[in-house]
């Protein structure tokens, strides 16, 4: 029990390290406030304030550097307060097999969805596709078509899925499918199958906060669908930078056991 | 000069933000806090690309004994966005670096803080204090 305290009080930290956009008022925990995180020595910028933008035809402008978004320590970090992740028994199996050496994220595979790294994302609409670009981790970018178009029947499974998306109202609704089942959800390694299917929910509250709200339904990990909340903010004065993390990545041969099982959070 | 940049990158060393940190891995998977270790030596090569900058030191023991140590630093974007470049450090300069080292005992160490031959220092992710080291601890 002590163990998986510590487990629990370590994923909230990192976590919190890596995402400090995660809701604050789950970060209950003195681990999780910004002050006690290891190198912080300010907090985060201020989410700029204001009106929710507009495109000039009226739809919402979404078009901007923003930062978090997603799970990065455990996804289980944005349900809903003492909830816990519905795990099926083959999931926790795989889950408590997970060493952080075999994390595709650390070897510089994609995060996939919705995993976000600590690092800033664009996005980009045009009428016909939203495109996130994301400096890391890794470089690379999702595309959501935005032309009515359906899935394909059968997807190849790949790292991002195949997206379709539509506005309701001040948000971005994006369906997702066909996902390959490498990716880990957090670096805990929530697991999932190849019948992972999102449905995100991208709400720009305001000028600099965006909501994102992702139900995840995957029968093949998870007794039910569950929903969870993170946060973005809009940061105006960032621009993406290039991050080749393939380049220099030497970490995965030294990281020694796993991170963490526990998956309640406090 | 010099004193002058250092003076701007010990101000902007305070600027690291508070999101970005382990950005591709976790650092109690690698790293011990309770292997701290303090690293006084004159670096050998300096690696200014991501995931991780590194700076790799000759360090000399009681004995004279000289090993070379494989330090992690931050990615250079998270660094650039705290005011760093990469002419901050260069081969040949002394520094002294107090960090975690690997838990699988290799030469490699994560630095907390990074020191100047003239005792500025430009790097300092310890101002979380105590807590955030007891808190990392498993």
């Amino acid at each position: 029990m002590k163990t998986l305290k510590k487990c629990s009080i370590f994923a909230l930290l990192i976590a919190a390290s890596g995402a400090a956009q995660q809701q604050s008022e789950r970060s209950s925990s003195p681990a999780a406030s910004a002050n006690s995180l290891p190198g912080v020595r300010r907090p985060d910028p201020p989410r700029p304030t204001g009106p929710t933008p507009h495109l000039a035809d009226g739809t919402l402008d979404l078009s901007g550097v923003w930062y978090g978004g997603g799970p990065t320590g455990n996804i289980a970090q944005g349900l809903p307060k003492g909830e816990k992740l519905p795990l099926l028994p083959s999931a926790e199996k795989i889950l408590k097999s997970r060493q952080s050496k075999d994390d595709p994220e650390t070897n510089c595979l994609p995060a996939g969805v919705p995993r976000m790294a600590p690092y800033p994302w664009r996005i980009v609409q045009t009428p016909t596709h939203v495109f996130f670009l994301y400096e890391g981790n890794i470089h690379s970018y999702r595309q959501i078509f935005m032309d009515g178009r359906k899935h394909p029947d059968d997807p190849d499974p790949t790292w991002y899925g195949h997206s379709i998306g539509h506005y309701e109202g001040d948000t971005l609704v994006v369906d997702t499918v066909g996902f390959n089942d490498k990716f880990w959800f957090d670096f805990a390694g929530n697991p999932h199958t190849e019948q992972l299917h999102t449905i995100e929910r991208f709400t720009r509250k305001d000028l600099g906060t965006l909501i994102v709200q992702i139900q995840i339904i995957d029968p093949g990990a998870y007794s039910k669908p569950f929903t969870v909340t993170f946060t973005a903010s809009l940061r105006p004065k960032e621009e993406l930078m290039e991050y080749m993390c393939q380049e220099g990545q030497q970490d995965a041969s030294h990281l020694v056991g796993f991170v963490g099982i526990e998956s309640v959070i406090p | 000069m010099r004193a002058k940049l250092a003076m701007l990158i010990a101000g902007a060393g305070l600027l690291v933000p508070a999101t970005p940190l382990f950005a591709h891995h976790s650092f109690a998977a690698e790293y011990d806090a309770d292997k701290p270790v303090e690293l006084k030596g004159v670096i050998t090569k300096w690696e200014w690309i991501n995931p991780h900058s590194r700076v790799y030191l000759d360090v000399k023991d009681a004995n004279g004994k000289v090993t070379n140590w494989n330090v992690e630093l931050l990615s250079p974007n998270t660094l650039t966005r705290a005011g760093w470049t990469r002419h901050t450090l260069k081969e040949g300069d002394v520094i002294t670096v107090k960090g975690s080292r690997a838990k699988d005992g290799s030469n490699i160490a994560n630095a907390k803080t990074v020191i100047l031959a003239d005792g500025k220092e430009v790097f300092d992710r310890s101002g979380a204090g105590a807590d955030a080291d007891s808190d990392r601890r498993r």
